[in-house]
C-alpha cells in the first residue's frame, strides 16, 4: 500500500503528476494526477481533437484551463449554474469542459486522480459514461493505493474546496 | 515525473484569457441574482436574444465577442474594464518552470513570454 505522493514516484510509476503551469501569482492548492495508462491520451490525442461546438478554444486548450482553474484553487461553479464537476456514483466524478470528459476520483480532498478521458461527443453519443466510470473504478481497485482509495459522498463539497461562489 | 498540456505558450494565454473573460461575468451573473434577483432570462431580455443563446455563451458552448461582454455587464448594471498587466520576472518559487519553459510544442519558439515582446503584457478582465 502507498500514497499518491509514493505511486507518481520513479520511471514506472503508475500516476502521473499533472503539471498545471500555473501563472507566477498562483499557488497550488488542488493537485490533479493521471494514470499512467492515459498519458497517451494526453500526448497523443488531445492535441489533435477538435471542438464539436466550433468554438474557439479547442479541446487541449479547454483542459489547460480547466486544470489552470481547478489547481489553482479558484471557485469551480458559480451559483451551481455550471457545474464542472459531477459525481456518477461509487466515488468516480467528471471533470467537464465543453468538449472534454475527464473521469477519475478524490483519493483526498483537493486531490483528483484521472483515469480516462474523451471526448463528450463521443461519451454522450455512445452513452459511454456508465463504461469510463467502471473502467475507472476497476483501475482503482487494481492500484496498490492506501486505503480508503477515494473520498465518500455525492456532494462536490466533499471533494473540493472552494466549490462554489459565494 | 509530471505531464503537461501540449499547447504553446500563446495558446495557453489565449486560453486561459477566454475562460477568465467568461467566468467573470458568471460570477457577476451570481451576484446579480442574490443581489436583485436577476437571471439569465432577463440578461436575454435586456440583450434581446433568446435564453438559450445566453446559455450556450455562458457554459462556453458558444464564443463570446467583445460586443457581447459589454452587452452583458450593460444589462447587469456594470462596467467591464480591460487592462494589460505587465508579467513580473519568473523567479524561482513563482512556479518558474524547472526545465525553462516546460515541454516545447511543435510551433512555439520558447516557453517565455519575455522572448516575444520586450514589454510583455498580460490581460485580465473585470466585470
Amino acid at each position: 500500500m502507498a500514497t499518491v505522493l509514493e505511486l507518481s514516484t520513479g520511471t514506472n510509476a503508475p500516476l502521473i503528476k499533472l503539471d498545471p503551469s500555473l501563472e507566477e501569482d498562483e499557488q497550488e492548492w488542488r493537485a490533479i494526477y493521471v494514470l499512467a495508462r492515459i498519458r497517451a491520451r494526453f500526448e497523443t490525442d488531445l492535441p489533435t481533437w477538435t471542438s464539436q461546438w466550433s468554438i474557439e478554444q479547442t479541446p487541449a486548450q479547454q483542459m489547460d484551463a480547466l486544470v489552470e482553474i481547478f489547481c489553482s484553487g479558484d471557485a469551480l461553479t458559480f451559483g451551481h449554474r455550471f457545474k464542472p464537476l459531477n459525481h456518477l456514483g461509487k466515488g468516480i466524478w467528471e471533470l467537464k469542459t465543453p468538449d472534454l470528459r475527464f473521469f477519475g476520483w478524490f483519493p483526498h480532498k483537493d486531490c483528483f486522480v484521472g483515469g480516462a478521458l474523451d471526448t463528450a461527443f463521443k461519451v454522450k453519443s455512445y452513452n459511454l459514461y456508465a463504461g469510463h466510470a467502471g473502467a475507472v473504478a476497476y483501475f482503482r481497485s487494481q492500484l496498490d493505493l492506501n486505503e480508503p482509495k477515494f473520498v465518500p459522498g455525492d456532494d462536490p463539497s466533499n471533494v473540493v474546496t472552494n466549490f462554489n461562489y459565494p | 515525473m509530471s505531464l503537461q498540456i501540449s499547447i504553446t505558450p500563446k495558446e495557453r494565454a489565449a486560453a486561459r484569457f477566454v475562460s477568465r473573460v467568461r467566468r467573470a461575468i458568471q460570477k457577476a451573473l451570481a451576484e446579480a441574482e442574490i443581489e436583485h434577483g436577476t437571471n439569465q432570462s432577463d440578461i436575454a431580455r435586456a440583450i434581446g436574444v433568446n435564453r438559450s443563446v445566453i446559455s450556450r455563451e455562458l457554459r462556453g458552448h458558444k464564443d463570446l465577442g467583445l460586443s457581447r461582454v459589454a452587452e452583458f455587464a450593460w444589462a447587469m448594471g456594470r462596467r467591464p474594464s480591460i487592462n494589460f498587466e505587465k508579467i513580473a520576472p519568473r523567479t524561482e518559487g513563482a512556479n518558474k518552470p524547472l526545465n525553462g519553459g516546460g515541454k516545447p510544442p511543435a510551433t512555439a519558439t520558447s516557453g517565455d513570454p519575455r522572448n516575444a515582446l520586450s514589454s510583455p503584457t498580460s490581460a485580465t478582465v473585470v466585470t
